[in-house]
């Protein structure tokens, strides 16, 4: 039997690293209606660079996890000024265009990578010993840095006029466009935001596990469940329900059965729909 | 060395294997058009053959045959999957060389490549486009064992010779044993089925877990059809052995963290993990190295076997150990570093299992050929039955009899068909698959990771 705090930690980080890919997710959804089903291929995106920046560039991983960051950022806001602006507000466009924008990501990097997975150096090598315990730095530094990007992020929506708009923006795009808000702006800000999110949480990922060209259809799906149970456009019910779905999978696989990983959530979700569709703190950047 | 794919996608084979092999019986429209062109193709085969021999059956070398010889080579992706293109360039290969030593009996030896992207449907049309529409005398290749079992009607209606080089899947030489008539133009020319693959593990760790200190070990399965004969392999066989076995897992397929799943083998204080992993096994090793897991990690790990491995992962497979059916670098025989370097020069980089084995398929078909005296498949078939050829991986490559269990396999043992193991290790910054067993093959001895 594995003990519990290992499980705990295994828990702990990989929760963190969930809550960046949800923010980005909700935010799409909360501020702009948007459901953005490519969002999981951004990650792979991200993951990509940086293996293209480390193996064939050469350069060090810090760079590529710029890089990824900044190509993530850039590719969902170039999707966002290329595609989703002219039908955004047509949900079963928008569905479509994302959806097939994710599986066009996906065979993209097949034909230029192929089927292989590919490794990604850690951004941190090595590991921590803590009374006891061993932690992997890489996974300490994801958990610290998600922490700081949700922190960030958070100060920046509340306490910056740029920030202030795209949550007047979310709450009621008419009003904030009578204060003189140009909401097309703020939605790409909000595109460029969770693309550079997913960006970096990709690199992470693909840091502990592998790039691969379907890397980003667990997280997506992850994020459906997290986004709903925190309650779609809540940043605060995003980080809470990442690390309950975290902790939920690690769990299920740790102690019942690995096969159930992804059934766990899935539960999660219908459930959640059919009981409380509101999720646990409703909507706070909903349009009145 | 396996196949792919998932429950699922067996499922849908095994219903599709039904449909067609219940078409004998009734009619369907979709068949009934497909007869017809096997019996059209196999009346033109034979008129042309009679024109050409005058209806001789003798195995006179010197006997000219009409056209070409047409080999079908079914590849996964052969552009971009190492193992498809391993199986498609190496075809190309071994006909450049016989048609380079004038053809066999005098005929230019053709090959056509169509690609499976491993899937059980498109497998199938490109098995009808092969035989039905280019008249081709053999087929080989296929790497995924759904596709493989999709195809074993059809070979048995097109009565073509298929010459299986990569799936795994004891299921299709079964059928051999069941209806030997209907389903004789299938061999296997390898790799050794995946009932022998276990076999081989349960050989391996008999003869090598002391020297090694693997005491005890965790078996870790992915959960996909062509493991299922392995695991049974091993159930219960190694603890025979003397080996401690405290966990035994078939993890489930697609698993991507295997972080739950290494806490367990730690916590269960085994020296390695002793794992059977294609689809899943780049997550697996790059994860055991990066969290530097203290047991050791070896077993049939599929990607591995690919000698461009180490540059994809960084390095994570240092220290870690898979077999395999040859490297580009071990004299199994005289014939084996010779093609390695053929392949590598035509096409830049080095062959993996698929490619050794379908080279090895083309060239003893032609020599069952030469013998025959004709490529009608009833007279190529006793030939090839009867042969032992002097392959890449085997110095004694040779098929299972008719009352075996597993009829037109390829033999698996010490004097056949007998798997290397390796280890990756680092040389001047590059990685190495050095071989650490059978000892005549061996370049170096086990070494266990650093950190362990």
């Amino acid at each position: 039997m594995v003990d519990v705090l290992t499980t705990t930690i295994n828990a702990v980080t990989i929760s963190a690293l969930y809550a960046l890919v949800a923010i980005g997710f909700t935010l799409i959804f909360g501020v702009g209606g948007v459901l953005n089903l490519a969002h999981g291929a951004i990650l792979t995106v991200g993951a990509f660079t940086a293996y293209y920046a480390t193996s064939a560039l050469g350069l060090g991983i810090w760079v590529g996890a710029a890089a990824a960051l900044a190509v993530g950022g850039l590719f969902s806001a170039a999707m966002y000024l290329g595609m989703i602006r002219w039908v955004q507000d047509e949900p079963i466009l928008v569905m479509i265009l994302t959806l097939v924008t994710s599986i066009a990501i996906e065979q993209f990097f097949v034909v230029t990578v192929g089927t292989q997975a590919k490794a990604v150096p850690s951004l941190l090598p090595g590991q921590l010993t803590f009374a006891g315990l061993t932690v992997q730095t890489n996974q300490a530094l994801t958990f610290v840095l998600s922490w700081l990007l949700i922190g960030g992020l958070v100060v920046a929506v509340n306490y910056t006029r740029t920030g202030k708009a795209i949550l007047a923006t979310s709450m009621s795009a008419k009003g904030a466009a009578l204060v003189g808000i140009e909401s097309d702006r703020m939605y790409l800000y909000t595109w460029l935001l969770a693309g550079a999110l997913a960006g970096i949480a990709g690199v992470f990922l693909a840091s502990y596990r592998t790039a691969s060209y379907t890397m980003g259809r667990g997280p997506l799906i992850l994020s459906f469940s997290i986004v709903v149970l925190g309650g779609i456009g809540s940043i605060r019910g995003s980080v809470l329900g990442a690390y309950l779905i975290g902790f939920l999978e690690v769990f299920t696989v740790s102690y019942v059965d690995s096969s159930l990983s992804g059934l766990a959530s899935l539960v999660v979700l219908v459930v959640v729909l059919l009981v409380r569709p509101e999720g646990l703190f409703g909507r706070e950047l909903a349009e009145a | 060395m396996v196949n792919d794919g998932s429950g699922t996608g067996e499922k849908r084979t095994t219903g599709k294997r039904t449909g067609a092999g219940g078409n004998n019986d009734k009619k369907a429209a979709g068949v009934d058009r497909r007869r017809f062109l096997q019996f059209a193709g196999a009346g033109v085969a034979t008129a042309s053959l009679a024109g050409c021999t005058g209806g001789s059956q003798s195995s006179d070398a010197n006997q000219q045959l009409d056209g070409p010889i047409k080999i079908g080579v079914l590849a996964p992706e052969p552009g971009n999957n190492p193992i498809g293109a391993s199986i498609a360039n190496s075809a190309k290969l071994a006909a450049n060389q016989l048609n380079e030593d004038g053809g066999v009996l005098g005929s230019n030896v053709e090959v056509v490549v169509k690609d499976t992207k491993e899937d059980p449907a498109t497998g199938q049309r490109a098995y009808q486009e092969l035989t039905v529409g280019e008249q081709v005398d053999l087929t080989t290749g296929v790497f995924t064992s759904e596709v493989q079992l999709n195809l074993m009607s059809s070979i048995a209606q097109q009565q073509t010779l298929h010459l299986n080089t990569g799936a795994a899947s004891p299921e299709t030489t079964r059928r051999v044993a069941e209806n030997y008539d209907r389903f004789k133009y299938y061999f296997r020319t390898g790799p050794v089925n995946s009932h022998y693959l276990g076999q081989n593990m349960v050989d391996f760790a008999t003869a090598n877990f002391e020297s090694m200190g693997w005491d005890s070990v965790a078996i870790l399965a992915e959960d996909y059809t062509w493991t299922e004969p392995i695991s049974e392999a091993l159930n219960g066989s190694l603890g025979d052995a003397g080996i401690d076995v405290p966990v035994n897992q078939r993890y489930a397929g697609g698993t991507e963290n295997f972080s739950p799943i290494y806490d367990e083998v730690a916590s269960a204080d085994v020296d390695a993990a002793y794992v059977v992993m294609a689809h899943t096994g780049t997550s697996a090793v790059v994860q055991w190295a990066k969290q530097q897991r203290p047991f050791g990690f070896g077993g049939i790990h599929v990607p591995m076997q690919l000698p461009s491995y180490y540059g994809s992962v960084n390095g994570a497979c240092r220290y870690a150990v898979t077999q395999n059916s040859a490297t580009p670098t071990s004299e199994i025989t005289d014939k084996t570093v010779p093609y390695a370097n053929a392949y590598q020069e035509a096409n830049g980089k080095y062959p993996v299992y698929t490619g050794y084995i379908t080279f090895d398929a083309v060239k003893m078909y032609a020599q069952a050929v030469q013998q025959a005296g004709s490529k009608e498949a009833g007279q190529v078939i006793p030939k090839l039955e009867n042969m032992s050829f002097t392959g890449t991986t085997t110095a004694n490559l040779e098929f299972y009899g008719q009352d075996h269990q597993y009829p037109h396999d390829v033999k698996y043992g010490k004097e056949y068909a007998w798997p290397l193991w390796l280890q990756w290790r680092e040389a001047e910054g590059s990685g190495s698959q050095q071989v650490i067993w059978p000892d005549d093959l061996s370049t170096t001895e086990y070494q266990s990771p650093p950190w362990v």
